[in-house]
């Protein structure tokens, strides 16, 4: 399997340019701008809270749709080739405590962002959206209930051997995945495949509606996985563990009998220091510079300012970011940031 | 013919956009375009370099041409200006692309400036799923599986929909 080639840019990296810059998330925007970057001869220092870079390229979206040895091969190329240093399992500081998001648990070691600006040229932040969208029902917080990204992660983070993740049992158990997004059918699909017992999937649109498409609605069908449309989860049953889940159909109130729940309705953008970075400013297109958060020398890239979307946008907003970065520490080496005219507007 | 061609399989595709973003970066609009299907697949619609051209055949103005390693390339000169824009009706793959400047239409031309210093086209270096591929021309029957045909044809059912008229 060839390499996702962060480094598509050119072969061979320009010689050290002696400025160093941290990259806070190695996700598709994080390791695209060290691609970038690293390519013009910064010195680059990648930051991730998991034990192995990637992000949800590895983590959240299952192998058979990315396969994993080709985003290892193209981190293998920025490490060798680049020289970027790559900082796992260390958490950058944020504003929410430590064992918020999904992943966290795999942080060994915190730095704090301040550390960080004090130490590098320049600092770009890619942590992504990690933290899942509640249902806001009665009952969600049982056990057996659990986000898109908890059942997810697990099952791609456990090859990692560690004593404190385990993949969710649903062997012979009844599960009901709520939402019909792409980590919806994921979770539905890896539900069935690790052998529940019956897998349904809630959605309180139709499936003309859903984010995901119908053609993967059809392949669900096909494996016998349930599809309950016009559906609305109402509270979740069970006093010290899931025991049905009540709903609200096109036939009126029902108990769905199942022993797991799986939302799946979204991620939440989790940047460290939210407010103090500004970032409300940069989504809005106010800024001095593209992609510069108030702090500078600061900025921000991928699903941690746009929301969660797709690999792509992350890996666009990544390069556009690293393109920023670069230009504004070269202009401000030479007392020339008033040239800039920001023609290029963050999309999101 | 000899040369090399893009070739994606559809089956391995996730829809995840980052053809069209890498393409889009390197060049001013990319020329790698993601649509979405009626039962909503995300699929890039891209050129094949079609060994007998129907965009080629189509171009009046002769702006079509194959370079030294058989990518078929756009013209700007030639093309500046036309207002016909038959190619883009010709093309049996929806690859090329109307534009608003003087130019009328973009296409891939597997990436012409990257492969004057010996680099392959962005868009497959930089596919997280290795769906997008550079491969010579006469390869291509060989990596075609029942899963990527099976998915080609969903494709070309929403580019060239069967149209039933009446009577």
């Amino acid at each position: 399997m060839n390499a996702m080639n962060f480094n598509f840019l050119r072969d061979d990296p320009l010689p050290p340019n002696g400025r160093r810059v941290a990259i806070i998330g190695a996700g598709p925007s994080g390791l695209a701008a060290a691609g970038y970057l690293g390519g013009l001869g910064y010195q680059v220092d990648a930051y991730d809270k998991l034990p192995s870079p990637g992000g949800l390229m590895t983590f959240g979206i299952p192998s058979h749709r990315i396969p994993s040895e080709r985003i290892d091969a193209g981190v293998r190329i920025l490490e060798r080739r680049l020289g970027v240093n790559f900082h796992c399992a260390t958490k950058v500081c944020c504003s929410a405590p430590l064992h918020e998001e999904e992943g966290d648990h795999f942080s060994a070691e915190m730095i704090g962002l301040g550390e960080l600006v004090d130490d590098h040229d320049a600092v770009l932040i890619c942590t992504g959206a990690w933290k899942s969208r509640k249902p806001g029902l009665p009952g969600e917080v049982l056990p057996g209930v659990y986000s898109g990204l908890e059942f997810l992660f697990p099952i791609r983070a456990a090859r990692y051997a560690r004593p404190d993740v385990t993949v969710p049992k649903v062997e012979g158990k009844r599960v009901a995945v709520i939402g019909a997004g792409h980590s919806a059918m994921d979770a539905a699909h890896s539900a069935n495949h690790l052998g529940a017992a019956e897998v349904s999937v809630v959605y309180r649109r139709t499936r003309n509606d859903a984010p995901c498409g119908t053609f993967e609605i059809d392949r669900l069908e096909e494996l016998g996985i349930r599809w309950m449309e016009k559906t609305s989860p109402l509270e979740i049953l069970g006093d010290d563990h899931v025991e049905g889940m009540r709903v609200s159909g096109p036939e009126g109130e029902s108990v769905l009998d199942v022993d797991v729940v799986i939302y799946a309705i979204g991620e939440i953008p989790t940047p460290p220091f939210a407010g103090k970075l500004g970032l409300e400013n940069i989504r809005k297109g106010d800024v001095r510079w593209l992609n510069m958060t108030s702090i500078d020398n600061v900025f921000v890239a991928g699903d941690v300012l746009s929301g969660p979307s797709k690999v792509g946008k992350a890996v666009e907003s990544g390069l556009k970011a690293a393109r920023s970065l670069a230009n504004w520490l070269d202009l401000k080496g030479e007392n020339r940031e008033a040239e800039f005219h920001g023609s290029e507007k963050v999309g999101r | 013919m000899d040369g090399k061609t893009l070739y994606v399989d559809y089956s391995r595709c996730i829809g995840c956009e980052t053809c069209e973003a890498v393409c889009g970066f390197i060049h001013d609009t990319p020329r790698i375009h993601m649509t979405r299907t009626r039962d909503g697949l995300m699929v890039p619609l891209y050129c094949r370099h079609c060994e007998d051209a129907p965009c080629a055949k189509s171009c009046k103005k002769g702006a079509l041409v194959r370079d030294r390693d058989g990518a078929l390339v756009l013209q700007p000169m030639l093309c500046r200006g036309c207002e016909t824009r038959q190619c883009i009706l010709a093309c049996p793959f929806g690859a090329l692309f109307l534009t608003r400047t003087g130019v009328a239409v973009r296409k891939c031309d597997l990436c012409a400036g990257r492969r004057d210093i010996g680099l392959g086209p962005a868009c497959v270096e930089m596919c997280p799923c290795g769906a997008v591929m550079h491969v010579e021309r006469d390869t291509v029957p060989e990596l075609c599986t029942e899963e990527s045909e099976e998915a080609l044809k969903r494709v070309i059912a929403h580019i060239r929909p069967a149209v039933k008229r009446p009577g």
